[in-house]
C-alpha cells in the first residue's frame, strides 16, 4: 500500500492538473463530435462507392470508427513523453535523486491525465449517439472490449516509454517520434480496420504489435471476433505486453546508468 | 566510519565531436569522432558525519559533476565511492532516502503546484510519518518564514521564496546527508542570510552532514572549518581554513584610531597603509612582527583610542589561488609560527 502511494498521488496531481484546463476540455468535445459526424459522412460515402470489405457492414464501419476516436481520446495521452523535455532541460537529475521508478511516475501521471478524460468519453459518447448510430455490443462483449482495451492501453504505454527512452542516447527523437506514431496509427488500425489491407499484407499487419492496441479490441466490440476467439485474441495481446514491458524495463535500466545530465 | 568516501574518483565525458559547416554536420552523422575531457579526476576524500564542507573550485572545475556522482544519477568511469555505506549508481533509490539536494540553478519543485502540495507529493514520496512530517513543516514553516506563499503555485514565486521552498522540500525526510549546489546564487542579502542560518541550524541540531559548492566565500566563512579546493577536476587542498588562511594570509592590518592627529603618525615594522580622520590603517607581515608586538609599538608612542585586526579576507586568498595554483605549504618552522 505504501509502496504505491507516491504513485496514487502523482495520479492525483495530473488528474488536478488536467482539470484546470477546463476551457480546452470543451472545445475538445466540440471537435470530436465533429470529427465523429465527419467520419460518418466519409464511411457512408466511400460505401456508396463499393470500397467496402465484404465481412464489415456500414453501421459496423461507423461504429468502429467511432469507438477508435473515443479510444484515442485515451491512447494519445502519452505521460512518457515528458522525458525527452526533462532530459533536455536536465530535469530528470531532480527526478532521479528520489526514491522513485521513473517509469511507473510515468505511467501514474498519464493515467492520471487519462482519467480525466476518460470521464469525458461518457458524455462524448452519449452526444455521438445523437449524430450517429453507434452499435452498442453485448454485456459480454463489452467486459472483453474493457479488458483488451486495457491491455492494449499498457502495450501503448510500454511502446511510448520505449520511444521515449531513446531520447538517453539521442536528443533528436522527433523523427523516429513521427515515424512510430504513423506507424501504429496506420498499421494498428486506428485510421483503416486492418481488413482494408489486402492479402498476405492484411495477415502481416494483423500480427503485428500494433494491431494489440486498437484493431484487437475494436474487432471485438463490433463482433468481428465472435467469443470463441476472444481469448485468444487477449492472450496475444498480454504475449506483446510481456515482451514490451520487458524490453522496456531492460531498455530502461541501460539508460538509467548512462545519463548524462546537462548543465549545472 | 565516514558517512562519504571517494577514492580516486573519474568522470571522463565522451562528446561527440563537432565540425563546424553543413558539409561537417553531414559528416558527424556517419563518423562519430569523439573528443574526450575528464571533469574529475582521481578526487579522493572522505566526510564525517556531521561535517559541513565548503566545496570550493572555479567555474568548471568539476564540482558539480562531483556532487551528481555522490548523489547517483552519474556514474563514474573509474574509482570508488560510498555515500553512508552505499554505491549511489548501483542503488540510486536506497541512496536518494539517505540524502537531500537543492540546486540552486533548478529546482526540484513542481512546477504548476502550490508550494504545500510539492510537499505533500514529497510526504508520499519518502513516505514520511504523518508526525514527523508535521513537526518539520512547522519547524522549517517558522525558521524559513513560508507562511505567505505556501498556497502559491512554484511558477509564480520569486527566487527567493522558491530557494526557501526548495531547501525545506530537500530536508523534509530527514536526510543524513545534503548537497547543497550553489544554493544562494542570485539571493540578496537577507535572504542569504536567512538560508545560511537555515543551514547552520539544521547541521548543528540535526547532525546533518553537509557538502556546500558555491561561489560566494562569505556562505563558506560564514558556515565552514573545512574546505576542499578543487581546479580542473583535481582536489588541490583539503584541510580548515583557518590553515590556509595561515598560509597565505601573512598580511595583516592593524586599525587604529588616534585620540589625536599626530601628524607624522608611523611605527617601526608596520607600512601605514592609509590614513582617514582618526583612523590609521598599518599593514604588517605577521611573521616579522606580532600584533600583539606591534598594538604595544603604537601604544607605546601614542594615544589611541580603539584598535581592531582585519583578517585577510578568504576570497582573495582563494582567488590568489586560482591565479597562482596552490603550492604545498613546504614552509620553514618561522613561517608558520601562529599568531594569537
Ligand atoms: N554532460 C557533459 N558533457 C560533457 N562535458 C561536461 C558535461 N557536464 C560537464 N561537463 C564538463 O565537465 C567540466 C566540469 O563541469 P562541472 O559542471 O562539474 O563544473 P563546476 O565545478 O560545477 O562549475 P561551475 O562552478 O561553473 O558550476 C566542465 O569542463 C564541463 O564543461
Ligand atoms: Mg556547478
Amino acid at each position: 500500500m505504501s509502496a504505491l502511494e507516491p504513485y496514487v498521488e502523482f495520479a492525483r496531481k495530473a488528474f488536478a492538473r488536467e482539470s484546470t484546463y477546463r476551457v480546452e476540455v470543451f472545445t475538445n468535445v466540440g471537435s470530436l463530435l465533429l470529427r465523429v459526424y465527419l467520419l460518418r459522412s466519409l464511411w457512408t460515402a466511400l460505401y456508396r462507392q463499393n470500397a467496402a470489405p465484404p465481412n464489415i457492414p456500414l453501421h459496423a464501419m461507423i461504429t468502429y470508427a467511432t469507438v477508435a476516436l473515443l479510444m484515442s481520446l485515451i491512447l494519445e495521452i502519452d505521460g512518457t513523453r515528458a522525458i525527452r523535455e526533462k532530459i533536455r532541460e536536465g530535469g530528470i537529475a531532480t527526478d532521479l535523486m528520489k526514491p522513485i521508478s521513473l517509469p511507473l511516475y510515468f505511467f501514474s501521471d498519464g493515467f492520471g491525465q487519462t482519467i480525466f478524460h476518460a470521464m469525458l468519453i461518457v458524455p462524448s459518447l452519449l452526444l455521438a449517439l445523437l449524430l450517429v448510430h453507434v452499435d452498442v455490443p453485448s454485456p459480454g462483449a463489452f467486459i472483453a472490449f474493457t479488458l483488451s482495451f486495457g491491455v492494449g492501453y499498457l502495450v501503448n504505454f510500454c511502446l511510448n516509454l520505449l520511444m521515449n527512452i531513446v531520447a538517453f542516447w539521442t536528443l533528436e527523437t522527433f523523427a523516429i517520434q513521427l515515424m512510430v506514431r504513423w506507424a501504429s496509427d496506420l498499421l494498428g488500425g486506428q485510421l483503416v480496420p486492418l481488413d482494408f489491407f489486402p492479402g498476405i499484407l492484411g495477415k502481416i499487419v494483423e500480427n503485428l504489435p500494433f494491431a494489440a492496441v486498437y484493431s484487437t479490441p475494436l474487432r471485438i466490440y463490433i463482433g468481428e471476433l465472435p467469443p470463441s476467439e476472444w481469448a485468444a485474441a487477449i492472450g496475444g495481446q498480454l504475449l506483446w505486453l510481456v515482451l514490451f514491458a520487458t524490453i522496456a524495463s531492460v531498455v530502461w535500466r541501460l539508460a538509467e546508468r548512462r545519463v548524462v545530465v546537462q548543465g549545472g | 566510519m565516514p558517512i562519504i568516501e571517494t577514492r580516486d574518483l573519474r568522470k571522463v565525458f565522451r562528446s561527440v565531436k563537432r565540425t563546424p559547416g553543413a558539409l561537417g554536420a553531414l559528416r558527424t552523422l556517419f563518423t562519430r569522432e569523439y573528443v574526450e575531457r575528464a571533469a574529475v579526476e582521481d578526487v579522493t576524500m572522505s566526510l564525517e558525519a556531521g561535517e559541513l564542507v565548503g566545496y570550493i573550485g572555479p567555474n568548471g572545475a568539476g564540482k558539480s559533476t562531483t556532487i551528481k556522482m555522490l548523489t547517483g544519477i552519474l556514474v563514474p568511469t573509474s574509482g570508488t565511492v560510498r555515500v553512508a555505506g552505499l554505491v549511489p549508481y548501483l542503488e540510486r533509490k536506497r541512496n536518494a532516502r539517505n540524502i537531500g539536494v537543492v540546486f540552486g540553478q533548478r529546482s526540484q519543485l513542481y512546477w504548476d503546484l502550490p508550494l504545500i502540495e510539492s510537499f505533500e507529493l514529497l510526504r508520499a514520496i519518502y513516505s514520511i510519518p504523518k508526525d514527523r512530517y508535521e513537526n518539520n513543516l512547522a519547524d522549517f514553516n517558522e525558521l524559513l518564514e513560508m507562511s505567505d506563499f505556501l498556497r502559491t503555485p512554484v511558477r509564480q514565486l520569486s527566487l527567493g521564496q522558491r530557494m526557501r521552498g526548495d531547501f525545506a522540500a530537500a530536508m523534509l525526510h530527514d536526510p543524513r546527508i545534503v548537497f547543497l549546489d550553489e544554493p544562494t546564487i542570485g539571493l540578496d542579502v537577507v535572504a542569504k542570510e536567512a538560508i545560511r542560518t537555515f543551514i547552520a541550524r539544521v547541521n548543528a541540531e540535526r547532525g546533518t552532514t553537509v557538502i556546500l559548492t558555491t561561489h560566494d566565500l562569505a556562505d563558506v566563512e560564514r558556515l565552514c572549518r573545512r574546505i576542499v579546493l578543487i581546479d580542473t577536476g583535481r582536489i588541490i587542498y583539503d584541510g580548515q581554513i583557518e590553515r590556509i588562511k595561515d598560509e597565505y594570509g601573512t598580511h595583516r592590518t592593524l586599525v587604529v584610531e588616534l585620540c589625536e592627529p599626530y601628524p607624522g603618525f608611523a611605527v617601526e615594522g608596520a607600512e601605514l597603509e592609509s590614513r582617514v580622520g582618526p583612523l590609521a590603517r598599518l599593514r604588517f607581515d605577521r611573521r616579522t612582527i606580532s600584533a600583539d608586538q606591534l598594538i604595544r609599538r603604537v601604544t607605546e608612542n601614542y594615544c589611541v583610542t580603539d584598535v581592531s585586526i582585519e583578517e585577510p579576507e578568504l576570497e582573495s586568498i582563494i582567488r590568489r589561488i586560482y591565479v597562482e595554483g596552490y603550492k604545498d605549504p613546504a614552509v620553514p618552522a618561522t613561517l608558520s609560527t601562529p599568531v594569537r
